[in-house]
């Protein structure tokens, strides 16, 4: 396996993902994933790709920079085994944490905060800040991974406290209820 | 991952649409307790269920507060007492209803039900006695809950049986009269009774199921309303369309029914047994089955139109919760309960809901004439014949209906009742032509089984 993540950022626009698929296609590279998002008007996407053995990193990096050129994508190439850390595996479970409630300055890094302080590890963050009555514009969900060794109930007890004194409204919730509610 | 909306479409419906998990019901088999010695009954008693209750409440939070779902009540169901202490005299019930009492007092459950006969083709020596003590037993106990199947679709209509029911309610109202009649609150008499509904006054454990079991009791009425509300909200639909949204929610709550009591039966070690899903509605603004007919249209509960929408509603839940879980169970359906509904107990009062569209609407829901407040001079007789109507409505149908009817001392039509708690608030409803003699009722004797009975 010769397996590499490719992280390309640019200004959206139609047809970056087909200048950047095509590149990889061109150099054999088999797409196992790919999970893009655009917020504002910026462009985020991710492949993982697995590549020919004797493709390395540098070249598929060089090839992407030139096919690519003029373009304005801004591309980082890493190799899966130069990753640091082990992928998120074994037992434990997701929660949502969400909050409802006007912005604030620092919120994110407050709630963060003390989520990594209990080793627990945010694997998905979304926050949306609009103002107005509708919730669905003032609103931050986390979802993070819990293991079991972790106190959950101080966590929790702590992300409560937080949201009360910050004036949220905060819900912590298992993951298999909003799988049992959308996931029909 | 999950979207935005997803997010939160899930909280509102928990947050302002009053989702919650309404019972989780814990069912004990009492048979391996029989004894002939009552000390030695109660003994045995206490010991297997607080065997397998004693965390009932502590796990029911636990997981409620994981998911963050209100696991409202938590409550436990028996084998008929009338069969488990068939040997007992009514006095020595009256005591079976106090252990009860103090067993859920001990394990800090909201209601023990199960103080039950099953006499729809005759009474034995346990049924009478449980009959006899049936006033007592609830007029001196706060948890206890009693129910009596006087009639199903195999047997016909036991009409000695709804001939003593109707005396012990008058009694059981009479010995609670400084609390409206409550007792009778906690009293239901059915036809077709099913063995593992979670709801109560009804709740007691079949003969036929597993010696210990869950049973979930799922609600939702605010969430069936606002879903309607939604969508009309996008422009008009066609009844099929909206009975389509009710059935896609019921789906998504009975899901949510369904998670929660498997992991509370396996947290507990005891089998799952089924999730209801029953739109039961508490004395609370927007968690009323009266205001899903104004979502459909309707100015109250009550005016032409409601039974057709109410035949809607109760098959577009059946369906949806059939679609949810292979298990689904008990009632599952809609609930009509006059006190317990803010918005049902206005229209009763303001002339929209009469008994009469009462008792035809409960020819197309899941119970009956529910928590209906009567004048206290009501007749046994006539009380009798609107059991019977009612018992009829089951039999003939092959569904469930009940009573669940208090005769308030002291009080006439359009007086005020208190309950309180989920039990609610109303007026004394009138009762048309009570004064009249009822001889019909006094025949005794048993109504035939209808004809599509004999299906063997």
């Amino acid at each position: 396996m010769n397996r590499f993540i490719i992280t390309v950022l640019a200004k959206d626009r139609p047809g970056i993902i087909a200048l950047v698929t095509k590149v990889l296609y061109e150099l054999e590279c088999n797409l196992e994933n790919v999970n893009q998002m655009i917020l504002q008007d910026q462009f985020a996407g991710l492949f993982l790709v697995d590549a020919p053995a004797d493709l390395t990193r540098d070249r598929l990096h060089a090839d992407l920079d030139v096919q690519t050129q003029n373009s304005g994508l801004v591309i980082h190439v890493t190799s899966l085994d130069e990753k640091n850390g082990a992928p998120m595996g074994g037992t434990g479970d997701i929660f949502l944490i969400t909050t409802i409630g006007p912005d604030q300055k620092g919120l994110v890094a407050r709630f963060s905060a003390i989520i990594a302080r209990y080793h627990a590890n945010i694997i998905n963050l979304k926050a949306v800040f609009k103002g107005g009555p509708d919730p669905r514009n003032n609103v931050m969900s986390y979802q993070i991974w819990v293991t079991p060794d972790l106190d959950t109930a101080a966590m929790f007890g702590d992300l409560r406290q937080k949201a009360e004194e910050l004036g949220l409204d905060i819900r912590i919730q298992h993951k298999n209820i909003f799988d049992a509610i959308n996931k029909i | 991952m999950f979207e935005d909306h997803e997010i939160i479409t899930t909280i509102e419906m928990v947050k302002n649409e009053h989702l919650d998990v309404r019972a989780v019901t814990l069912g004990v088999s009492l048979f391996d307790c029989i004894s002939h010695d009552l000390d030695r009954f109660k003994k045995n008693i206490r010991a297997k269920i607080i065997g397998h209750a004693s965390e009932l409440k502590s796990v029911c939070d636990q997981v409620g507060d994981k998911y963050g779902i209100q696991v409202v009540n938590k409550r436990i169901s028996i084998s008929p007492v009338a069969l488990v202490g068939a040997a007992f005299s009514p006095d020595q019930m009256v005591e079976i209803a106090h252990e009860l009492n103090d067993i859920a007092k001990t394990v800090d459950i909201d209601f023990i039900g199960g103080f039950s006969a099953l006499v729809e083709k005759g009474m034995a020596a346990g049924d009478k006695a449980l009959i006899a003590a049936l006033p007592r037993a609830l007029a001196e106990t706060q948890r206890v809950c009693a129910s009596v199947n006087v009639a199903t679709t195999k047997a016909g209509i036991n009409m000695d049986a709804v001939l003593l029911m109707a005396k012990a309610i008058k009694q059981a109202a009479a010995l609670t009269a400084d609390a409206d009649g409550l007792a009778c609150a906690k009293l239901c008499v059915f036809a077709n009774i099913p063995e593992d509904m979670p709801f109560m006054a009804g709740a007691f454990l079949g003969v036929g199921v597993a010696d210990a079991v869950i049973n979930v009791g799922v609600s939702g009425p605010g969430v069936v309303k606002r879903a309607i509300e939604r969508n009309l909200e996008n422009g008009p639909l066609t009844l099929g369309a909206i009975a389509e949204v009710i059935k896609r929610t019921a789906c998504k709550v009975t899901r949510v029914g369904e998670l929660i009591g498997r992991e509370v039966a396996a947290n507990l070690g005891i089998r799952f047994g089924v999730v209801d899903l029953s739109l039961a509605p508490t004395p609370t603004v927007g968690d009323s089955i009266g205001e899903i007919f104004q979502a459909l249209g309707l100015s109250h509960i009550g005016v032409p139109g409601s039974t057709a929408a109410l035949a809607m509603l109760n098959d577009a839940v059946k369906k949806g919760g059939a679609f949810a879980s292979s298990h689904v169970g008990g009632l599952s359906g809609a609930f009509i309960p006059v006190s317990e509904d803010l918005n049902i107990a206005h229209a009763a009062h303001q002339g929209f809901l009469s008994l009469e569209k009462l008792e035809a609407l409960t020819s197309v829901c899941s119970v009956g004439l529910d928590m209906v407040p009567v004048p206290g001079d009501i007749t046994e007789e006539t009380l009798a014949g609107i059991i019977a109507d009612e018992m009829a409505i089951g039999m003939i149908n092959a569904k469930t209906t009940a009573t669940r009817i208090i005769p308030v001392p002291g009080k006439k039509a359009g007086d005020s009742v208190y309950f309180g708690g989920l039990l609610g608030e109303a007026r004394v409803m009138a009762v048309p032509h009570m004064e009249q003699t009822n001889a019909f009722v006094r025949h005794g004797g048993r109504i035939p089984a209808p004809i599509h009975s004999l299906k063997n």
